[in-house]
Order: C-alpha cells, then sequence, then structure tokens
C-alpha cells in the first residue's frame, strides 16, 4: 500500500511523513497571503490537522499537495475575513505631492489599510497576482476557481482600490 | 480613438496600483522557521471531541425531568 492509500487509512506514519514533506509548502503559500509569519504558522497547523480530519475525501490517485493548498487557501481567506479591518480613514484633497519620506511611508501605510479593507476572496487573488506576481492559473487552483474569475477578482479589486485612494486623496507614486 | 486613450489611461493606472502595492507590501520571507509536526500532533490529540448544542439541550431536559418526575427513571429504563 502507498503513501497516500496509508494516510487515507488514518495511518499517523504515513501522515507525519506527508506532514513534513508538504508543511513548508503550505507555510509559503499561506505566508504569502496573510503576510506574518506567525499566523501563517498557526494557519499551517490547522490547515494539516484539516487536511487529516478530511483524509476519508482525499483519492489517494489524487494531488495531495494541490488540495492541501486548497484547504490552506480557505483558512487563509476565513482569517483575513475575521481579521478585516472596519475603520475607513479620512479623506484628503487630491493631488498633493508627497516628497517627505515620513509621509510616503504612511501613504504606504494607508495603501495597506485600504487593501485590507478590500472583501478577502478580491484580496487573496489581488496578492497573489499582483504583489507575488504568480500565475493565474496557479491561483486559479488554488482558489478552487477559473482563470477568469480570478482576473475578474483582480480586476475588481483594482477598480475597488483605485476609487478608496482617490477619494482619499492619496496619488499612488 | 478615445477608446484606445481609455485603455492606455486604464492600463497605466492598474500598473500604478500594482506598483504601489508591491511597494506597500515588502517581499515576505516563505522559509518555515521550524519543524510544525509537534504542534500538529499535539492539536490532533488534545482536539476535544464537539458535542453538538442539541445534544447538551437533550440531555439537560432529561435531567430536570428525572428529578422533576422520578418515576420516569423505571419508564425509561423499561423502555431501553
Amino acid at each position: 500500500m502507498d503513501l497516500l492509500q496509508r494516510f487515507t487509512h488514518g495511518e499517523i506514519d504515513a501522515f507525519e511523513t506527508l506532514a513534513r514533506q508538504f508543511q513548508g509548502d503550505i507555510y509559503a503559500w499561506i505566508v504569502r497571503i496573510v503576510r506574518d509569519p506567525g499566523t501563517a504558522e498557526d494557519l499551517t497547523v490547522e490547515t494539516l490537522w484539516r487536511v487529516y480530519r478530511a483524509r476519508h475525501r482525499f483519492r489517494p490517485d489524487g494531488n495531495f499537495g494541490a488540495w492541501a493548498r486548497r484547504i490552506a487557501t480557505n483558512l487563509a481567506i476565513d482569517h483575513l475575513r475575521r481579521n478585516r479591518p472596519e475603520q475607513s480613514f479620512p479623506t484628503e484633497p487630491a493631488g498633493v505631492p508627497q516628497p517627505d519620506p515620513l509621509v510616503q511611508r504612511e501613504t504606504r501605510e494607508r495603501i495597506q489599510q485600504a487593501f485590507r479593507r478590500l472583501p478577502a476572496k478580491l484580496q487573496v487573488a489581488a496578492t497573489l497576482a499582483l504583489v507575488e506576481e504568480l500565475p493565474y492559473d496557479e491561483i486559479a487552483s488554488a482558489l478552487g476557481t477559473s482563470v477568469g474569475a480570478v482576473k475578474l477578482r483582480v480586476f475588481r479589486a483594482v477598480r475597488i482600490l483605485r476609487k478608496r485612494l482617490s477619494h482619499a486623496g492619496i496619488t499612488p507614486e | 480613438m478615445k477608446e484606445h486613450e481609455d485603455k492606455y489611461m486604464t492600463e497605466h493606472n492598474d500598473r500604478e496600483i500594482r506598483d504601489a502595492l508591491k511597494q506597500s507590501f515588502p517581499p515576505v520571507n516563505t522559509e518555515l522557521r521550524r519543524d510544525l509536526w509537534p504542534d500538529v500532533l499535539r492539536k490532533l490529540d488534545v482536539r476535544p471531541v464537539a458535542v453538538p448544542w442539541y445534544d447538551w439541550a437533550l440531555a439537560g431536559l432529561s435531567a430536570v425531568m428525572f428529578l422533576a418526575f422520578p418515576r420516569l427513571v423505571l419508564v425509561f429504563a423499561y423502555h431501553l
């Protein structure tokens, strides 16, 4: 019986081998989304725990890494949803020049804040596509959706972000 | 011509947003710093079995019934 079959039968040794083999990949994927190492570690542990609990639903001829990554993505989305900031920032007159490094830092923080207020699914798609510059098919596979749907989410994220930044008087450099 | 200009402006704005995001979110270290297997194993061991709320409600209701009407225990035992 191969490793994946033993895993689906609940053998803890087989699961340990898989967990040690894939924990780095799962962590790397989650930290790209949540951007915090501590949170990413917690969510990786939670992902592996859920993977073990859902082992009966896994087909031994399937792709374990892709399956685990999808579970990890859903957990990361839930995390972003729970921790989405509610407060909006005050508006300022548009078109103000910002040469001061302190002002630029503040601008970056406000862009981060505006970005984190996006709906979680849009935020994840935009992070992976625009910040991490990952291929759309890889993002689509992890989100369990089509490439077209990912492109639409990125488009919507950019549109909302542009509108909010413009409303707050922030001009991207 | 107008369409072409609009498309150019949209692409330009998208690039600006992308650049702004890349500046606002510096690259993260994707290397895992420690082995997480012990944490996973601990979670597998200690995670309590979740009892649904309606089971607790049923147990509570039964306890109240048995306290209020002790003879019900006999009826209950008979049907077991």
